[in-house]
Protein backbone atom coordinates (compact mmCIF):
# COMPACT_ATOMS: atom_id res chain seq x y z
CA UNK A 1 0.00 0.00 0.00
CA UNK A 2 2.86 2.33 0.93
CA UNK A 3 4.56 1.48 -2.42
CA UNK A 4 1.38 2.40 -4.32
CA UNK A 5 1.16 5.79 -2.58
CA UNK A 6 4.87 6.43 -3.19
CA UNK A 7 4.40 5.49 -6.88
CA UNK A 8 1.44 7.81 -7.24
CA UNK A 9 3.44 10.60 -5.59
CA UNK A 10 6.29 10.04 -8.05
CA UNK A 11 3.89 10.19 -10.98
CA UNK A 12 2.35 13.42 -9.67
CA UNK A 13 5.78 14.92 -9.07
CA UNK A 14 6.83 13.98 -12.58
CA UNK A 15 3.62 15.33 -14.10
CA UNK A 16 4.02 18.64 -12.29
CA UNK A 17 7.66 18.78 -13.33
CA UNK A 18 6.83 18.05 -16.97
CA UNK A 19 4.10 20.68 -17.02
CA UNK A 20 6.47 23.18 -15.38
CA UNK A 21 9.23 22.42 -17.88
CA UNK A 22 6.70 22.68 -20.72
CA UNK A 23 5.47 26.09 -19.55
CA UNK A 24 9.03 27.23 -19.05
CA UNK A 25 9.88 26.47 -22.68
CA UNK A 26 6.59 28.04 -23.85
CA UNK A 27 7.47 31.24 -21.98
CA UNK A 28 11.02 31.21 -23.35
CA UNK A 29 9.56 30.69 -26.84
CA UNK A 30 7.09 33.55 -26.43
CA UNK A 31 9.85 35.84 -25.19
CA UNK A 32 12.00 34.91 -28.17
CA UNK A 33 9.08 35.36 -30.61
CA UNK A 34 8.41 38.79 -29.11
CA UNK A 35 11.98 39.86 -29.86
CA UNK A 36 11.81 38.39 -33.36
CA UNK A 37 8.49 40.04 -34.26
CA UNK A 38 9.71 43.36 -32.93
CA UNK A 39 12.55 42.93 -35.39
CA UNK A 40 10.05 42.11 -38.19
CA UNK A 41 8.19 45.37 -37.54
CA UNK A 42 11.50 47.22 -37.49
CA UNK A 43 12.53 45.65 -40.81
CA UNK A 44 9.14 46.50 -42.34
CA UNK A 45 9.49 50.09 -41.13
CA UNK A 46 13.03 50.35 -42.51
CA UNK A 47 11.97 48.94 -45.87
CA UNK A 48 9.04 51.36 -46.06
CA UNK A 49 11.32 54.25 -45.21
CA UNK A 50 13.83 53.17 -47.86
CA UNK A 51 11.05 52.80 -50.41
CA UNK A 52 9.57 56.21 -49.60
CA UNK A 53 12.94 57.94 -49.94
CA UNK A 54 13.80 56.22 -53.22
CA UNK A 55 10.23 56.84 -54.45
CA UNK A 56 10.71 60.60 -54.26
CA UNK A 57 12.96 60.67 -57.33
CA UNK A 58 10.96 57.96 -59.10
CA UNK A 59 7.70 59.90 -58.66
CA UNK A 60 9.20 63.28 -59.62
CA UNK A 61 10.66 61.74 -62.78
CA UNK A 62 7.52 59.81 -63.80
CA UNK A 63 6.29 60.91 -67.24
CA UNK A 64 2.90 61.68 -65.65
CA UNK A 65 4.49 64.47 -63.57
CA UNK A 66 7.87 65.22 -65.11
CA UNK A 67 8.27 68.54 -66.95
CA UNK A 68 10.89 67.38 -69.42
CA UNK A 69 12.33 63.88 -69.55
CA UNK A 70 15.85 65.35 -69.64
CA UNK A 71 15.26 67.33 -66.43
CA UNK A 72 15.39 65.41 -63.18
CA UNK A 73 13.37 66.44 -60.09
CA UNK A 74 11.33 68.91 -62.11
CA UNK A 75 7.53 68.58 -62.23
CA UNK A 76 5.12 70.08 -64.75
CA UNK A 77 2.52 72.39 -63.22
CA UNK A 78 0.00 71.60 -65.97
CA UNK A 79 0.40 67.88 -65.31
CA UNK A 80 0.00 68.52 -61.57
CA UNK A 81 -3.33 70.22 -62.26
CA UNK A 82 -4.48 67.32 -64.44
CA UNK A 83 -3.32 64.63 -62.00
CA UNK A 84 -4.84 66.34 -58.97
CA UNK A 85 -8.22 66.44 -60.71
CA UNK A 86 -10.57 63.62 -61.65
CA UNK A 87 -8.10 62.16 -64.13
CA UNK A 88 -5.73 61.31 -61.27
CA UNK A 89 -8.30 58.93 -59.75
CA UNK A 90 -7.55 56.42 -62.53
CA UNK A 91 -4.04 56.13 -61.08
CA UNK A 92 -5.17 55.19 -57.57
CA UNK A 93 -3.65 51.68 -57.61
CA UNK A 94 -0.52 52.80 -59.39
CA UNK A 95 1.39 54.72 -56.74
CA UNK A 96 4.03 52.93 -54.59
CA UNK A 97 3.19 55.20 -51.62
CA UNK A 98 0.06 56.20 -49.64
CA UNK A 99 0.04 59.89 -50.57
CA UNK A 100 1.67 62.26 -53.05
CA UNK A 101 1.50 66.02 -52.56
CA UNK A 102 3.35 68.96 -54.06
CA UNK A 103 3.63 72.31 -52.24
CA UNK A 104 4.78 75.66 -53.53
CA UNK A 105 7.49 76.78 -51.15
CA UNK A 106 7.78 80.43 -52.15
CA UNK A 107 6.23 82.83 -51.31
CA UNK A 108 5.93 81.59 -47.74
CA UNK A 109 2.36 80.81 -46.79
CA UNK A 110 0.50 80.57 -43.48
CA UNK A 111 -2.47 78.67 -44.75
CA UNK A 112 -2.52 75.61 -47.00
CA UNK A 113 -4.80 76.25 -49.97
CA UNK A 114 -5.58 73.44 -52.37
CA UNK A 115 -5.07 73.97 -56.10
CA UNK A 116 -6.55 74.83 -58.49
CA UNK A 117 -7.66 78.20 -57.12
CA UNK A 118 -6.52 81.77 -56.62
CA UNK A 119 -3.45 81.97 -54.38
CA UNK A 120 -3.30 78.19 -54.04
CA UNK A 121 -0.11 76.56 -52.84
CA UNK A 122 -0.74 72.83 -52.69
CA UNK A 123 -1.57 70.00 -55.14
CA UNK A 124 -2.93 66.73 -53.79
CA UNK A 125 -2.00 64.26 -56.51
CA UNK A 126 -2.97 61.15 -54.57
CA UNK A 127 -4.18 60.21 -51.12
CA UNK A 128 -5.49 56.74 -50.33
CA UNK A 129 -7.11 57.95 -47.12
CA UNK A 130 -4.82 56.15 -44.68
CA UNK A 131 -4.16 57.85 -41.36
CA UNK A 132 -0.94 58.18 -39.36
CA UNK A 133 1.22 58.57 -42.43
CA UNK A 134 4.91 59.28 -42.07
CA UNK A 135 5.98 61.78 -44.69
CA UNK A 136 9.23 62.26 -46.58
CA UNK A 137 9.96 65.19 -48.83
CA UNK A 138 12.36 66.57 -51.37
CA UNK A 139 12.65 69.92 -53.13
CA UNK A 140 11.61 70.00 -56.78
CA UNK A 141 11.17 72.62 -59.47
CA UNK A 142 7.61 73.32 -60.59
CA UNK A 143 7.66 74.54 -64.18
CA UNK A 144 5.27 75.49 -66.95
CA UNK A 145 5.70 76.79 -70.45
CA UNK A 146 4.64 80.40 -70.93
CA UNK A 147 4.30 82.24 -74.22
CA UNK A 148 4.82 85.98 -74.30
CA UNK A 149 5.47 88.36 -77.19
CA UNK A 150 5.91 85.55 -79.68
CA UNK A 151 8.45 83.59 -77.68
CA UNK A 152 8.19 80.94 -74.99
CA UNK A 153 10.10 80.42 -71.79
CA UNK A 154 10.06 78.00 -68.85
CA UNK A 155 8.43 79.64 -65.84
CA UNK A 156 9.73 77.74 -62.80
CA UNK A 157 9.40 78.07 -59.05
CA UNK A 158 10.57 76.10 -56.03
CA UNK A 159 8.33 73.36 -54.73
CA UNK A 160 8.37 70.48 -52.33
CA UNK A 161 7.32 66.93 -53.18
CA UNK A 162 5.92 65.14 -50.13
CA UNK A 163 5.16 61.40 -50.09
CA UNK A 164 3.51 59.58 -47.21
CA UNK A 165 3.85 55.97 -46.15
CA UNK A 166 1.97 53.99 -43.52
CA UNK A 167 4.30 53.78 -40.57
CA UNK A 168 5.12 50.51 -38.83
CA UNK A 169 4.46 50.87 -35.09
CA UNK A 170 8.00 50.10 -33.97
CA UNK A 171 9.44 52.42 -36.57
CA UNK A 172 7.62 55.26 -34.83
CA UNK A 173 9.70 54.70 -31.72
CA UNK A 174 13.01 54.77 -33.52
CA UNK B 1 7.33 -6.94 -5.59
CA UNK B 2 5.32 -7.41 -8.78
CA UNK B 3 3.35 -4.18 -7.96
CA UNK B 4 6.61 -2.22 -7.57
CA UNK B 5 7.87 -3.45 -10.92
CA UNK B 6 4.52 -2.45 -12.48
CA UNK B 7 4.78 1.02 -11.00
CA UNK B 8 8.36 1.36 -12.22
CA UNK B 9 7.28 0.45 -15.77
CA UNK B 10 4.34 2.87 -15.64
CA UNK B 11 6.60 5.71 -14.49
CA UNK B 12 8.97 5.06 -17.36
CA UNK B 13 6.09 4.70 -19.83
CA UNK B 14 4.62 8.00 -18.63
CA UNK B 15 7.99 9.76 -18.84
CA UNK B 16 8.66 8.41 -22.34
CA UNK B 17 5.21 9.42 -23.65
CA UNK B 18 5.30 12.89 -22.04
CA UNK B 19 8.96 13.44 -22.96
CA UNK B 20 8.27 12.30 -26.52
CA UNK B 21 5.34 14.71 -26.77
CA UNK B 22 7.50 17.59 -25.53
CA UNK B 23 10.31 16.68 -27.90
CA UNK B 24 7.86 16.44 -30.78
CA UNK B 25 6.39 19.84 -29.95
CA UNK B 26 9.87 21.34 -29.60
CA UNK B 27 11.03 19.97 -32.97
CA UNK B 28 7.76 20.96 -34.65
CA UNK B 29 7.99 24.46 -33.14
CA UNK B 30 11.62 24.83 -34.22
CA UNK B 31 10.77 23.78 -37.79
CA UNK B 32 7.79 26.16 -37.91
CA UNK B 33 9.93 28.93 -36.52
CA UNK B 34 12.61 28.19 -39.13
CA UNK B 35 9.94 28.33 -41.87
CA UNK B 36 8.62 31.64 -40.54
CA UNK B 37 12.12 33.12 -40.37
CA UNK B 38 12.83 31.96 -43.95
CA UNK B 39 9.47 33.33 -45.14
CA UNK B 40 10.27 36.65 -43.49
CA UNK B 41 13.73 36.79 -45.03
CA UNK B 42 12.46 35.85 -48.53
CA UNK B 43 9.68 38.44 -48.28
CA UNK B 44 12.20 41.11 -47.25
CA UNK B 45 14.41 40.19 -50.22
CA UNK B 46 11.45 40.50 -52.63
CA UNK B 47 10.61 43.92 -51.18
CA UNK B 48 14.27 44.92 -51.41
CA UNK B 49 14.34 44.01 -55.11
CA UNK B 50 11.47 46.46 -55.64
CA UNK B 51 13.42 49.16 -53.81
CA UNK B 52 16.88 48.61 -55.25
CA UNK B 53 15.54 48.82 -58.79
CA UNK B 54 14.41 52.41 -58.10
CA UNK B 55 17.82 53.98 -58.86
CA UNK B 56 17.81 52.10 -62.17
CA UNK B 57 15.31 54.59 -63.59
CA UNK B 58 17.53 55.84 -66.37
CA UNK B 59 16.49 59.52 -66.42
CA UNK B 60 18.18 61.13 -69.37
CA UNK B 61 20.97 58.54 -69.54
CA UNK B 62 20.98 55.81 -72.16
CA UNK B 63 20.54 53.16 -69.54
CA UNK B 64 21.95 51.84 -66.29
CA UNK B 65 22.74 48.51 -64.69
CA UNK B 66 23.33 46.90 -61.33
CA UNK B 67 24.07 43.51 -59.80
CA UNK B 68 22.21 41.71 -57.03
CA UNK B 69 24.23 39.03 -55.24
CA UNK B 70 22.75 36.42 -52.90
CA UNK B 71 24.62 34.30 -50.38
CA UNK B 72 22.82 31.14 -51.48
CA UNK B 73 21.16 30.06 -54.70
CA UNK B 74 17.91 31.97 -55.00
CA UNK B 75 14.92 31.70 -57.26
CA UNK B 76 13.05 34.85 -58.27
CA UNK B 77 9.46 34.35 -59.43
CA UNK B 78 7.86 36.99 -61.62
CA UNK B 79 4.09 36.85 -62.13
CA UNK B 80 2.59 39.52 -64.37
CA UNK B 81 -1.00 40.84 -64.28
CA UNK B 82 -2.20 43.05 -67.13
CA UNK B 83 -5.52 44.46 -65.97
CA UNK B 84 -5.29 48.23 -66.60
CA UNK B 85 -1.90 49.38 -65.19
CA UNK B 86 -1.29 45.81 -64.04
CA UNK B 87 1.60 44.74 -61.87
CA UNK B 88 4.60 42.45 -61.50
CA UNK B 89 4.39 40.22 -58.42
CA UNK B 90 7.94 39.39 -57.36
CA UNK B 91 8.60 36.60 -54.86
CA UNK B 92 11.78 34.89 -53.76
CA UNK B 93 12.52 31.26 -52.81
CA UNK B 94 15.73 29.72 -51.55
CA UNK B 95 17.06 26.26 -52.34
CA UNK B 96 15.97 23.59 -49.89
CA UNK B 97 18.37 21.12 -48.32
CA UNK B 98 15.72 18.45 -47.80
CA UNK B 99 12.61 17.28 -49.65
CA UNK B 100 11.54 19.61 -52.46
CA UNK B 101 14.30 21.26 -54.49
CA UNK B 102 13.03 24.76 -53.63
CA UNK B 103 11.40 26.05 -50.46
CA UNK B 104 8.00 27.70 -50.74
CA UNK B 105 8.49 31.34 -51.83
CA UNK B 106 8.08 34.22 -49.39
CA UNK B 107 5.33 36.81 -49.66
CA UNK B 108 5.09 38.46 -53.09
CA UNK B 109 5.76 42.17 -53.52
CA UNK B 110 3.43 43.83 -56.03
CA UNK B 111 5.11 46.41 -58.24
CA UNK B 112 2.62 48.53 -60.18
CA UNK B 113 4.87 51.28 -61.52
CA UNK B 114 7.66 49.20 -63.01
CA UNK B 115 7.95 46.78 -65.89
CA UNK B 116 10.21 43.88 -64.98
CA UNK B 117 11.18 41.61 -67.85
CA UNK B 118 12.53 38.26 -66.69
CA UNK B 119 11.71 34.57 -66.86
CA UNK B 120 8.70 33.48 -64.83
CA UNK B 121 11.15 31.50 -62.66
CA UNK B 122 14.86 32.22 -62.77
CA UNK B 123 17.47 30.98 -60.33
CA UNK B 124 21.06 31.84 -59.55
CA UNK B 125 23.50 33.43 -57.12
CA UNK B 126 24.10 36.68 -59.01
CA UNK B 127 21.42 38.58 -60.87
CA UNK B 128 22.13 41.34 -63.35
CA UNK B 129 19.62 44.15 -63.60
CA UNK B 130 19.71 46.78 -66.27
CA UNK B 131 17.25 49.24 -67.65
CA UNK B 132 16.42 51.04 -70.87
CA UNK B 133 13.93 53.76 -71.59
CA UNK B 134 10.72 53.10 -73.54
CA UNK B 135 9.61 56.11 -75.59
CA UNK B 136 6.43 55.69 -77.64
CA UNK B 137 6.74 58.48 -78.89
CA UNK B 138 6.97 60.28 -75.52
CA UNK B 139 8.61 58.61 -72.54
CA UNK B 140 6.29 55.95 -71.11
CA UNK B 141 8.53 54.23 -68.58
CA UNK B 142 11.83 52.53 -67.99
CA UNK B 143 12.05 48.85 -68.79
CA UNK B 144 13.86 46.73 -66.22
CA UNK B 145 15.58 43.53 -67.32
CA UNK B 146 16.48 40.95 -64.68
CA UNK B 147 18.50 37.82 -65.46
CA UNK B 148 21.00 35.51 -63.74
CA UNK B 149 22.25 34.04 -67.07
CA UNK B 150 25.24 34.95 -69.19
CA UNK B 151 24.52 36.03 -72.75
CA UNK B 152 26.56 36.11 -75.92
CA UNK B 153 25.33 38.53 -78.59
CA UNK B 154 26.47 37.27 -82.01
CA UNK B 155 26.60 39.72 -84.96
CA UNK B 156 25.09 42.42 -82.76
CA UNK B 157 24.78 45.83 -84.44
CA UNK B 158 26.63 48.82 -83.01
CA UNK B 159 25.11 50.19 -79.83
CA UNK B 160 23.60 46.87 -78.70
CA UNK B 161 23.24 46.63 -75.77
CA UNK B 162 25.08 49.97 -75.41
CA UNK B 163 26.01 49.36 -71.76
CA UNK B 164 28.93 47.44 -70.35
CA UNK B 165 26.66 44.90 -68.72
CA UNK B 166 29.06 42.23 -67.36
CA UNK B 167 26.91 39.22 -68.23
CA UNK B 168 26.48 40.22 -71.88
CA UNK B 169 29.44 39.59 -74.17
CA UNK B 170 29.29 41.09 -77.62
CA UNK B 171 32.77 40.36 -79.00
CA UNK B 172 34.77 37.14 -78.32
CA UNK B 173 32.18 35.12 -76.44
CA UNK B 174 34.22 33.21 -73.87
CA UNK B 175 31.65 31.89 -71.36
CA UNK B 176 30.78 28.29 -72.25
CA UNK B 177 27.21 28.08 -70.97
CA UNK B 178 26.13 31.50 -72.23
CA UNK B 179 22.79 31.91 -74.01
CA UNK B 180 23.66 32.67 -77.64
CA UNK B 181 21.59 35.48 -79.13
CA UNK B 182 22.16 35.79 -82.88
CA UNK B 183 21.28 38.89 -84.85
CA UNK B 184 20.22 37.86 -88.35
CA UNK B 185 22.61 34.89 -88.70
CA UNK B 186 24.82 32.73 -86.49
CA UNK B 187 25.60 29.18 -85.35
CA UNK B 188 24.20 27.30 -82.33
CA UNK B 189 21.74 30.08 -81.58
CA UNK B 190 19.36 29.83 -78.61
CA UNK B 191 17.64 33.09 -79.52
CA UNK B 192 17.31 34.69 -82.98
CA UNK B 193 16.67 38.39 -83.60
CA UNK B 194 15.37 39.38 -87.04
CA UNK B 195 15.28 43.10 -87.79
CA UNK B 196 12.63 44.43 -90.14
CA UNK B 197 12.83 48.20 -89.85
CA UNK B 198 13.01 49.75 -93.31
CA UNK B 199 12.19 53.43 -92.87
CA UNK B 200 12.54 56.07 -90.20
CA UNK B 201 14.99 54.03 -88.15
CA UNK B 202 18.63 54.16 -87.06
CA UNK B 203 19.11 50.41 -87.44
CA UNK B 204 17.25 47.57 -89.12
CA UNK B 205 16.84 46.12 -85.60
CA UNK B 206 14.75 49.07 -84.39
CA UNK B 207 11.79 46.82 -85.14
CA UNK B 208 11.49 43.10 -85.71
CA UNK B 209 10.93 39.68 -84.23
CA UNK B 210 12.75 37.74 -81.52
CA UNK B 211 12.44 33.95 -81.87
CA UNK B 212 12.96 32.10 -78.61
CA UNK B 213 12.07 28.46 -77.86
CA UNK B 214 10.24 28.37 -81.20
CA UNK B 215 7.99 31.29 -80.20
CA UNK B 216 7.87 34.61 -82.07
CA UNK B 217 7.87 37.86 -80.09
CA UNK B 218 7.36 41.11 -82.00
CA UNK B 219 9.21 44.17 -80.71
CA UNK B 220 9.97 47.81 -81.38
CA UNK B 221 12.93 49.75 -80.01
CA UNK B 222 14.23 48.72 -76.60
CA UNK B 223 11.46 46.15 -76.18
CA UNK B 224 13.89 43.86 -78.04
CA UNK B 225 15.73 43.30 -74.74
CA UNK B 226 12.43 42.47 -73.05
CA UNK B 227 11.79 39.77 -75.65
CA UNK B 228 15.33 38.37 -75.26
CA UNK B 229 15.34 38.23 -71.46
CA UNK B 230 11.76 37.26 -70.62
CA UNK B 231 9.19 34.55 -71.29
CA UNK B 232 6.48 35.12 -73.88
CA UNK B 233 3.81 35.38 -71.16
CA UNK B 234 5.68 38.01 -69.13
CA UNK B 235 6.64 39.90 -72.31
CA UNK B 236 3.10 40.10 -73.74
CA UNK B 237 1.68 41.06 -70.33
CA UNK B 238 4.21 43.87 -69.77
CA UNK B 239 3.62 45.17 -73.32
CA UNK B 240 -0.14 45.42 -72.65
CA UNK B 241 0.60 47.28 -69.39
CA UNK B 242 2.98 49.67 -71.15
CA UNK B 243 0.55 50.37 -73.98
CA UNK B 244 -2.28 51.02 -71.50
CA UNK B 245 -0.04 53.50 -69.66
CA UNK B 246 0.97 55.12 -72.97
CA UNK B 247 -2.76 55.62 -73.64
CA UNK B 248 -3.28 57.20 -70.21
CA UNK B 249 -0.34 59.56 -70.73
CA UNK B 250 -1.88 60.55 -74.08
CA UNK B 251 -5.11 61.44 -72.24
CA UNK B 252 -3.10 63.53 -69.80
CA UNK B 253 -1.37 65.33 -72.68
CA UNK B 254 -4.79 66.14 -74.17
CA UNK B 255 -5.83 67.83 -70.89
CA UNK B 256 -2.43 69.52 -70.65
CA UNK B 257 -2.85 70.86 -74.19
CA UNK B 258 -6.12 72.55 -73.12
CA UNK B 259 -4.32 74.26 -70.22
CA UNK B 260 -1.52 75.38 -72.53
CA UNK B 261 -4.03 76.69 -75.07
CA UNK B 262 -5.49 78.90 -72.32
CA UNK B 263 -2.04 80.53 -72.01
CA UNK B 264 -1.81 81.13 -75.78
CA UNK B 265 0.58 78.23 -76.11
CA UNK B 266 -1.39 76.42 -78.78
CA UNK B 267 -0.53 73.01 -80.08
CA UNK B 268 -1.82 71.20 -83.14
CA UNK B 269 -1.35 67.81 -81.58
CA UNK B 270 -4.73 67.42 -79.90
CA UNK B 271 -6.50 65.56 -82.71
CA UNK B 272 -3.56 63.19 -83.16
CA UNK B 273 -3.33 62.54 -79.43
CA UNK B 274 -7.04 61.72 -79.17
CA UNK B 275 -6.77 59.11 -81.94
CA UNK B 276 -3.43 57.86 -80.60
CA UNK B 277 -4.72 57.54 -77.03
CA UNK B 278 -7.65 55.35 -78.08
CA UNK B 279 -5.52 53.20 -80.38
CA UNK B 280 -2.59 52.60 -78.06
CA UNK B 281 -4.68 52.13 -74.92
CA UNK B 282 -6.42 49.09 -76.41
CA UNK B 283 -3.47 47.70 -78.35
CA UNK B 284 -1.50 44.50 -77.90
CA UNK B 285 1.90 43.20 -78.93
CA UNK B 286 0.63 42.44 -82.46
CA UNK B 287 -0.07 46.15 -83.05
CA UNK B 288 3.44 47.36 -82.15
CA UNK B 289 4.67 47.64 -85.72
CA UNK B 290 1.71 49.68 -87.02
CA UNK B 291 1.78 51.88 -83.90
CA UNK B 292 5.47 52.63 -84.41
CA UNK B 293 4.70 54.16 -87.81
CA UNK B 294 2.18 56.44 -86.11
CA UNK B 295 4.62 57.40 -83.35
CA UNK B 296 7.02 58.70 -85.99
CA UNK B 297 4.31 60.97 -87.40
CA UNK B 298 3.27 62.31 -83.97
CA UNK B 299 6.87 62.76 -82.83
CA UNK B 300 7.69 64.77 -85.98
CA UNK B 301 4.64 66.96 -85.37
CA UNK B 302 5.67 67.56 -81.76
CA UNK B 303 9.23 68.42 -82.82
CA UNK B 304 7.70 70.87 -85.32
CA UNK B 305 5.94 72.67 -82.48
CA UNK B 306 9.07 74.63 -81.67
CA UNK B 307 7.46 76.97 -79.21
CA UNK B 308 4.90 74.83 -77.44
CA UNK B 309 5.92 71.22 -77.77
CA UNK B 310 4.18 68.72 -75.50
CA UNK B 311 7.22 66.60 -74.61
Amino acid sequence: MRNVVRGQMKIQQMAVMIVAVFFFFVLVGLFFLGIVFKDVKGSAGDLQKEQAISSLKVIADMPELNYDSSWSMCVDEDKLRVMSGNFGRTYDLFWPVASVEVYRVYPKFDEVKKCPGVGCNYYEVFNNGQRDLKTYSSYVSICRKVRESGSTYDDCEIGKLVVGVKQASSAENR
Amino acid sequence: MRKGKGQFNFVWLFAIVAGGAILFLAIYGALRFGDSARFQSDTEVAKSIAIITDPLQVGFAEGSFGKISFQQETRINNVCFDNEFGKNDISVATRSGIGEEWNLPGGATSIHNKYIFSSGKSSGLDYYVFSKSFDFPYKVSDLIFLTPDNYCFVNAPDGVPGLNVPNIEVVNCSVADAVRVCFGTGDDCDVMVYGSCLSGCDSVYDEGIVVKDGVDMKYVGNLMYGAIFSDKGIYDCNIRRLLYRAGKIAEEFIDKADLMDARNCNTNLNADLIVWGVMVGNASVDDLSSLRTMTDVIDRKNAGEKLCGMW
